[in-house]
């Protein structure tokens, strides 16, 4: 399906990330002077397929096409060279750096090896001027702007680069309706001069306002491309989700009533304008999924239930008593009892450079020594049942945890936590990159902790996970609690569309089993 | 993800990790055997044992040293909290037999309140290192200059001072080996056994994993800082012992050899790694080398290029073995 009157094409594009497909025969046509929006859930290769695009990775296999010439791209340079330029989700603006210099960071003009100051701020003006920032001063220090002007000047830098595509990954995601509105326009009138524009954004109405042409990928590859307009909210979401192979969940026992108060009970949570009034309760014995699109304040909400966030206002209440978590440290204690498997098990979760015995006993250590001195006869002892209870893969207790396999580490993780006996586990995304047996091995064993009494808080970015681990889901949107299911309501239809928190009636629709699906 | 992470199959970690270990007593062979073919007397046990005696005062000093690169951090108060420990426990000497008796105690109790600012602007502050312990240094110098008045003190040591850094309990072997021997195995079980051992390599391999562990990261900082401060201030108090009085730019020549000792130990700069076999490796090898270019006669400014050149080189040598794992 060559589309000769493409301004960029790709063809066959495929990546692998260790045994992880994340783009697999991807095909994408991009006009001049056409908004085309790329839909997908989390995972399904909408950034790799950017990143491929925009020189980041370079595509195992597959061809790409500017002007129907083939091309390829050494580094982001080349690519921005070549026309191709992206605004990234997370602005890459220095924020101690001037207007001007940030839009003409990257290759300023220069007057005798000196940097061309007048030169410079023409070429930001003129910039500015296009991306609709004509009132930014360019000399104004970009950390003293607010983040929709902040928006504006990220726009102009990558139009200083004179692009042909422009790629916006989530770039409104950090923006209000009305900083959104101005961005649209400038946007509009980009199209209209002929730019090709690429934009993704989990925001449907943001798409069906400005996407001339849409393409759904899922599982790395794209599934269907349309004319915005001719589906309905409701059939994209299908394609999103697709009809795929499911993982194999343990059963789930359902929870016999009880007068007993919550393990966990969390009133009114906030925390600056990331965390909005959280409100939830856990159960012992209970699993409950935090779902989402990625950025929704799942994450911050771990963070501020185990202690780490400072600021946090609201109420938590452990087996009924109100209680303030002052620090991972207090979180671990016997009066709280939490354990956190943090997101990033590189950074957060291990020291990667010490043994496998040392990272696993390093929460426990309080309670395997007397008077600071480690008892390493008791210590080996736990140590070894941890390893058999998780069927940990290792040579030897003494080799670095970085030589384990990526599954074998998490399970490290989470055997260091267990080594506590918490009552009280919050994940955060635990089976992210590892391999689908460990996976298994994962769901078996949180359901047998959860029988077992713990509480359980999984946060996790895939959907099959929520639905088949969790007696209950909160889907999160914006720092808010906007839709809690339970039971037959979890399901993938009601977990995407409460996701992207599209409107009420498809939302409720969603949530009833039978009713829209 | 996870194609990063070898074959969990790698037996010749333990070597790789000890290589520099290897490295530094395989260089302290060769300068012994370079240093006799100046002369015969290298290879005799009273120089050897006159080496580790010199040895002993870098020694104690370097431990802390240790302890504070081993959190990835750095500690460039020693000159003059060194000073500080060593005038302060001279200017106890004076008040009497309470104050002689509370010399040494006093010296490094001083030592320890430096290293206990040091550490809270560290931790708690979250002021670098480098700029908290360059101050510390500062505001010692100028304490020491404001109670001496800029001249050489009057004081002079205790005798439980030249006692500790000149005595010889057992026969033949002079009280500052045993007193860093002590210092060492005291060291040695803390890194090894306790639980603040466990969380000083934490924090120096990843303090944020080490901090959602649980581990009391501020206060292990701090704590680490104090210990690194009252090691210096003793390795003052030793060498106020050995010369007989404190001196005001006596803590000058410890900063750089401390730091070189450790490195060149096998402990990494960046923190999380390293053992005290090698540190001890390290100090007898900077002592080493310091007599061997005395010896030799070289002036004063060739001994110093030849000195930062050797460390440099092997500091090379081991950040070439560091990007080959």
């Amino acid at each position: 399906m060559a589309d000769e009157t493409a301004l960029f094409r790709m063809e066959g594009i495929s990546k692998r990330y260790g045994g992880v497909h994340a783009l697999e025969k991807a095909e994408l046509n991009v006009h001049a002077g056409r908004v085309h929006a790329i839909l997908g859930e989390n995972g399904a290769g909408k950034s790799t397929l950017i990143k491929v695009m925009s020189g980041v990775v370079a595509p195992d296999e597959g061809r790409m096409f500017l002007d129907g010439q083939p091309i390829s791209f050494a580094d982001p340079a080349s690519a921005n060279r070549a026309g191709i330029v992206c605004i990234f989700q997370e602005l890459s603006l220095i924020p101690d750096l001037s207007v001007a210099d940030n839009i003409i960071a990257s290759n300023p003009p220069t007057r005798f090896g000196l940097i061309d100051r007048k030169e410079q701020r023409r070429l930001a003006e003129e910039a500015l001027a296009k991306a609709g920032g004509e009132d930014i001063h360019p000399r104004a220090r970009v950390g003293d702007l607010p983040l929709s002007r902040q928006q504006i000047v990220e726009i102009a830098k990558a139009l200083a680069r004179k692009p042909r595509v422009l790629i916006l990954d989530e770039a409104t995601s950090a923006l209000t309706a009305s900083d959104v509105t101005k961005v649209m326009a400038v946007l509009k009138r980009l199209r209209s001069e002929g730019m090709a524009l690429l934009y993704i954004s989990h925001r449907m109405h943001e798409i069906a306002e400005l996407a001339d042409e849409c393409t759904v990928f899922r599982n790395g590859r794209n599934v269907e491309s349309y004319e915005q307009g001719t589906k309905t909210d409701n059939e994209v979401v299908e394609m999103m989700i697709g009809r795929e192979y499911r993982h194999v969940f343990p059963e789930k026992t359902p929870l016999p009533p009880s007068d007993k108060p919550p393990a966990l009970e969390v009133r009114n949570l906030s925390w600056f304008n990331k965390l909005n009034n959280v409100s939830l309760d856990v159960r012992a014995g209970e699993v409950v999924g935090l779902g989402g699109l990625d950025g929704q304040g799942q994450r911050d909400l771990l963070l501020a239930l185990f202690g780490v966030l400072r600021g946090v206002t609201g109420e938590i209440l452990i087996d009924g008593r109100p209680v303030t978590v002052k620090n991972p440290r207090h979180a671990r204690s016997g009066e709280v009892g939490m354990a956190l498997i943090p997101e990033d098990r590189k950074t957060e979760g291990l020291m990667l450079p010490m043994s496998v015995m040392q990272n696993l006993s390093f929460a426990a250590l309080g309670q395997l020594s007397t008077f600071g001195v480690i008892d390493r006869a008791a210590e080996k002892k736990r140590i070894d049942e941890m390893i058999r209870l998780l069927a940990v893969r290792t040579a030897s207790t003494d080799i670095p945890v970085s030589a384990l396999s990526g599954g074998n580490q998490q399970k490290v993780v989470i055997a260091k936590w267990l080594m506590i006996s918490p009552k009280i586990i919050l994940l955060n995304d635990p089976t992210r990159g590892i391999d689908v047996g460990t996976k298994q091995e994962i769901y078996q064993l949180l359901r047998k902790l959860s029988d077992e009494g713990a509480a359980i808080i999984l946060y996790s970015t895939d959907y099959d996970e929520l639905i088949g681990c969790c007696d209950r889901v909160m889907v999160m949107y914006d720092g808010e609690i906007k839709t809690t299911l339970a039971g037959n309501e979890i399901t993938e239809h009601a977990l995407v569309g409460s996701a992207l928190n599209i409107g009420t009636e498809e939302r409720e629709a969603g949530a009833k089993p039978g009713v829209g699906a | 993800m996870t194609n990063d992470a070898q074959p969990s199959s790698r037996p010749p970690l333990h070597m790789r990790i000890n290589l520099p270990i290897v490295i530094a007593f395989a260089c302290i062979i060769l300068l012994l055997l370079i240093g006799s073919l100046y002369s015969k007397s290298f290879l005799s046990p009273e120089y050897l044992l006159q080496q580790l005696k010199v040895a002993s005062f870098l020694g104690v000093i370097a431990t802390g040293m240790m302890l504070i690169i081993l959190l990835g951090q750095i500690d460039l108060s020693v000159p003059w909290v060194l000073t500080t420990g060593a005038m302060m426990a001279s200017a106890a000497t004076a008040y009497g037999p309470l104050g002689e008796a509370l010399a040494v105690p006093f010296g490094i109790a001083c030592g320890v309140a430096m290293g206990l600012v040091s550490g809270a602007g560290v931790a708690y502050l979250r002021i670098p290192a480098m700029i908290v312990t360059l101050a510390i240094n500062v505001i010692a110098q100028g304490l020491m200059v404001a109670y001496t008045g800029g001249f050489s003190p009057a004081d002079t040591a205790s005798d439980a001072m030249r006692y500790l850094a000149t005595g010889n309990l057992i026969l033949g072997v002079p009280n500052a080996i045993l007193v860093w021997a002590a210092i060492g195995a005291l060291a040695v079980f803390a890194l090894n056994r306790t639980t603040f051992g466990r969380a000083v390599y934490a924090i120096g391999n990843r303090e944020s994993a080490a901090f959602l562990s649980g581990a009391a990261t501020q206060r292990v900082v701090m704590f680490s800082f104090a210990i690194s401060g009252g090691l210096a201030a003793f390795g003052g108090v030793l060498l106020a012992g050995y010369a007989g009085k404190a001196a005001q730019s006596m803590g000058d020549a410890y900063l750089l050899p401390a730091i070189a000792s450790v490195v060149l130990g096998g402990t990494s700069i960046l923190g999380g790694r390293g053992n005290y076999l090698g540190t001890v490796a390290g100090v007898i090898l900077v002592t080493l080398l310091q007599s061997i270019l005395s010896v030799m006669q070289i002036s004063e400014y060739g001994r110093q290029i030849i000195y930062g050149a050797v460390i440099v080189s092997m500091l090379l040598l081991y950040g070439r073995e560091k990007a080959l794992r």
